[in-house]
C-alpha cells in the first residue's frame, strides 16, 4: 500500500472544499463556514511547516512518478497556503454577509488546490491539471462582485487571456510529446539530452516558444502582460490579492519545474530572449506604475515589474551550460522573491480592500475609493492601516528590515556572482525606480492633507496586514537568530531538489 | 526530398481537393438551379406554419445549468467506461495485483467528488424548471 500521508495538505483543503459546499446548503449562520476554511488552511500549512524537507516521489502504482512532494513543492505549497489564510481572514470582513460567500470560499480552496497540485506535480498532464483547476476557480472569483461591471470586466479578460494561455501550454505540451514521446519532465529532458539536435529542430524551438508565452501570460511577463493591470484593478480586492500573489507564483511554479529541467537538458541558447523579456518586464512595469494614478493598479503594474526580477532566474539558469552553485542561489533567490512577493502583495492588496472598504463607508459615494487622492491623510484617519500598509510597500521596495529586502539582495547577488553584472545593475537602478512610486504612496499618507475625520478601523483586516508584516519581520530576522534554521537554507535545499544532476 | 514527406502528398492532394470542392459545387449549382423568388418563398420554415416572433429568442438560464450538470454526467461515464472495461483485465492484474481495490478506491472517490457537486447544484434548485 502507497503512503499518501505526504499529500495531506492537498486533501485536506478538498475535503473542507465539498464540506464548505455541503454545508452552505444547510446552515444559516454562513459565517462559520469562513472559520472551517480557515481551519483547513491553516491544518494544511501546519502539515506543510512541519514536513518541509521531506522528498516523497510517488513512483508507484497510481501516480508512476507525476507527482513529487519534495522541499520545492514545498516551498509553494507554504507560499499559497499563507496567502490563502490571509485572503481568507480578509474575505471573513469582506463577505461575512454575502449570500454566496460558501460558493467563495469554495472556489477560494479548490484554487489553492489547484496552484498545489502544479507544485507537486513532475508531469505535463498532472501540471496541466492543476493549472486548469486553479484557473477555472480563479475566472469565476475575479467575476465574483458581479453587480459591478468593472469585475465582469476583469473576469472576461482574465478569462479570454487565460484561456489562450492554457490552448497554448497545450499545444507546446503535445509538441513536446510528439518530438519525445514522454510527459514526465525527466524523461522529457533525458530524452533531450540524448538527442542533442533534437532541441534545435523548429518543432522543439516552437514548443518552447509556446511554453514561454503561455506561461509567460500567467506570469504577466511583458508583452504578455495587457491583462493584468485591467484584471486586478477590476476584480475585488482580495481576489486580486490572491490572483497577484498566488495565481502568479503558480506559473512561476510551473515554469520553474518545465523551463529549469528543460533548459539544462537542451543546452540551447535561450539566454538572449530571456533577458529581453526580463529586463523588458521589469522596465516597462516600474515605469508605468509610475504614472498610476490608482494605487490598485499601481500595485499591479508593480508585480509585473517583480515577476521581471523573478525572471532573471531564467536568464541565470540559460545563460550556463551546466547548472552551477550560482545557478542554485539564483533559483534560492527566485523562490525567496516569490515568497516576499506574495506575502507583501497579498498584504497590499487586503490594505487597498480595508482603505477602499474604510472610504466608501464613511465618506459615501466616491468614483473610485483606489485613487491616490483618497489616501491623503490616511495616516492620521486610519493610523494602524496605514502604518502595516506602508510597512509592506517597504517590504516591495526592498528596505529592510523586511523580507523583500533579503530575498532581493539574494536575487542580485546571485546575479552578480554568476557574472551578469549588467543585469544586476539594471535591476538595482530598476529597484530604486520602483522606490518612487511606492514612497509616493506612502508620503500621501502620511503628509497629506487629511480629507475627513478619523475612520473606524476594521480589526479582522488589520489582523490580516498585521499576520503578513509579521511574517516578513520574522522571516528578515530568522537568518541573525537561528542561522541553522532560515527560509534561505529551505529555499537553497528547494533549488537543489528541483536540479537534480547539481553537485555542490 | 525525405520519403517521410512523400507519404505526405496524398493528404495534401486530399486537402486542395477539399478546399476546392464546394466552391465548385456551388458555382454548378448557380448554374443551373431555375430561380423564381416569392415573398412566402422566403419566409423562414417553422413546420409549414406562419413564423411567430423573432428567431433570437433569449433562452431560459436553466438550460445553462442543465447542460453544466450534464457534461458531469458525461464526463463521468467516460471515465467509468475504460474502467470499467480494464477493471478485471488479467494483463494488469498480472502487473499490479492490488489493481482492483485500488481501481474501486479512487473511482469512488471519484463518483464521491461529483455527488457534492450534483447535491449542491440539486439543493440550489437547477433542476427547478419553472419559478
Amino acid at each position: 500500500m502507497v503512503d499518501y500521508t505526504a499529500l495531506a495538505p492537498v486533501g485536506i483543503l478538498v475535503v473542507t472544499a465539498a464540506v464548505v459546499l455541503l454545508a452552505g446548503l444547510v446552515v444559516s449562520q454562513k459565517k462559520i463556514l469562513g472559520y472551517i476554511t480557515l481551519v483547513g488552511l491553516l491544518v494544511s500549512l501546519g502539515l506543510v511547516l512541519a514536513n518541509w524537507n521531506i522528498h516523497v516521489i510517488f513512483d508507484g502504482a497510481p501516480f508512476y512518478g507525476a507527482i513529487v512532494v519534495d522541499p520545492f513543492a514545498q516551498i509553494f505549497n507554504a507560499m499559497f497556503l499563507t496567502v490563502g489564510v490571509l485572503v481568507c481572514i480578509a474575505s471573513l470582513k469582506a463577505y461575512g454577509d454575502h449570500p454566496r460567500q460558501d460558493e467563495f470560499y469554495s472556489l477560494m480552496l479548490l484554487a489553492t488546490v489547484g496552484m498545489m497540485v502544479v507544485a507537486i506535480s513532475k508531469d505535463m498532464l498532472t501540471l496541466f491539471i492543476g493549472f486548469e483547476l486553479a484557473s477555472m476557480a480563479t475566472y469565476a472569483m475575479a467575476g465574483f462582485d458581479k453587480k459591478d461591471p468593472k469585475s465582469i470586466e476583469a473576469a472576461l479578460k482574465y478569462f479570454l487571456i487565460g484561456g489562450l494561455s492554457s490552448s497554448l501550454i497545450v499545444f507546446g505540451m503535445s509538441y513536446i510529446y510528439g518530438l519525445t514521446g514522454a510527459t514526465h519532465i525527466d524523461a522529457i529532458a533525458a530524452a533531450f539530452a540524448a538527442t542533442p539536435g533534437l532541441a534545435s529542430t523548429p518543432a522543439a524551438l516552437l514548443a518552447i516558444t509556446m511554453l514561454i508565452a503561455g506561461f509567460g501570460f500567467k506570469m504577466a511577463f511583458v508583452p504578455f502582460h495587457m491583462w493584468a493591470p485591467d484584471t486586478y484593478e477590476g476584480a475585488p480586492s482580495i481576489v486580486s490579492a490572491l490572483l497577484a500573489a498566488g495565481s502568479k507564483k503558480m506559473g512561476f511554479a510551473a515554469a520553474f519545474r518545465i523551463f529549469i529541467v528543460g533548459l539544462v537538458a537542451m543546452k540551447v541558447d535561450w539566454y538572449i530572449a530571456f533577458t529581453i523579456l526580463a529586463v523588458l518586464t521589469m522596465t516597462v512595469g516600474n515605469i508605468l506604475a509610475v504614472v498610476q494614478t490608482s494605487v490598485k493598479r499601481m500595485l499591479a503594474y508593480s508585480s509585473i515589474a517583480h515577476a521581471g526580477y523573478i525572471a532573471i532566474v531564467f536568464v541565470i539558469v540559460s545563460y550556463y551550460p551546466a547548472p552551477d552553485v550560482a545557478v542554485a542561489h539564483a533559483i534560492a533567490g527566485g523562490l525567496m522573491h516569490a515568497f516576499s512577493h506574495a506575502l507583501g502583495k497579498a498584504g497590499a492588496f487586503i490594505a487597498v480592500a480595508a482603505i477602499g472598504y474604510m472610504i466608501l463607508s464613511k465618506d459615501g459615494k466616491v468614483d473610485d475609493p483606489n485613487h491616490i487622492d483618497n489616501y491623503d491623510g490616511l495616516g492620521k484617519r486610519a493610523p494602524i492601516t496605514a502604518f502595516l500598509f506602508a510597512l509592506l510597500l517597504c517590504s516591495l521596495a526592498g528596505i529592510p528590515p523586511l523580507f523583500g529586502f533579503t530575498s532581493k539582495f539574494v536575487l542580485f547577488l546571485a546575479s552578480i556572482e554568476a557574472g551578469l553584472l549588467g543585469l544586476a545593475i539594471i535591476c538595482v537602478l530598476n529597484s530604486a525606480l520602483s522606490v518612487y512610486y511606492y514612497a509616493k504612496v506612502v508620503m500621501r499618507m502620511y503628509w497629506g492633507e487629511p480629507k475627513g475625520e478619523a475612520f473606524i478601523e476594521s480589526p479582522t483586516y488589520t489582523f490580516a496586514l498585521a499576520i503578513a508584516v509579521i511574517v516578513l519581520i520574522v522571516l528578515f530576522a530568522m537568518p541573525f537568530v537561528t542561522p541553522g534554521d532560515s527560509v534561505y537554507i529551505w529555499a537553497e535545499t528547494a533549488a537543489k531538489a528541483v536540479l537534480p544532476a547539481l553537485e555542490v | 526530398m525525405t520519403d517521410a514527406i512523400l507519404d505526405y502528398i496524398p493528404i495534401g492532394v486530399m486537402l486542395i481537393l477539399a478546399l476546392l470542392i464546394p466552391f465548385v459545387i456551388l458555382f454548378i449549382v448557380k448554374q443551373i438551379t431555375p430561380r423564381n423568388p416569392a415573398r412566402f418563398k422566403n419566409t423562414t420554415y417553422e413546420g409549414g406554419k406562419d413564423p411567430i416572433g423573432g428567431a433570437q429568442v433569449r433562452f431560459n438560464v436553466s438550460y445553462y445549468l442543465l447542460a453544466i450538470v450534464f457534461v458531469l454526467f458525461d464526463v463521468e461515464i467516460l471515465f467509468l467506461y475504460p474502467w470499467a472495461s480494464c477493471y478485471k483485465n488479467p494483463e494488469v492484474l498480472g502487473v499490479f495485483p492490488a489493481f482492483t481495490s485500488v481501481a474501486l478506491f479512487e473511482m469512488t472517490l471519484f463518483i464521491l467528488l461529483l455527488l457534492v457537486g450534483y447535491v449542491y447544484a440539486w439543493k440550489k434548485g437547477a433542476f427547478i424548471w419553472m419559478r
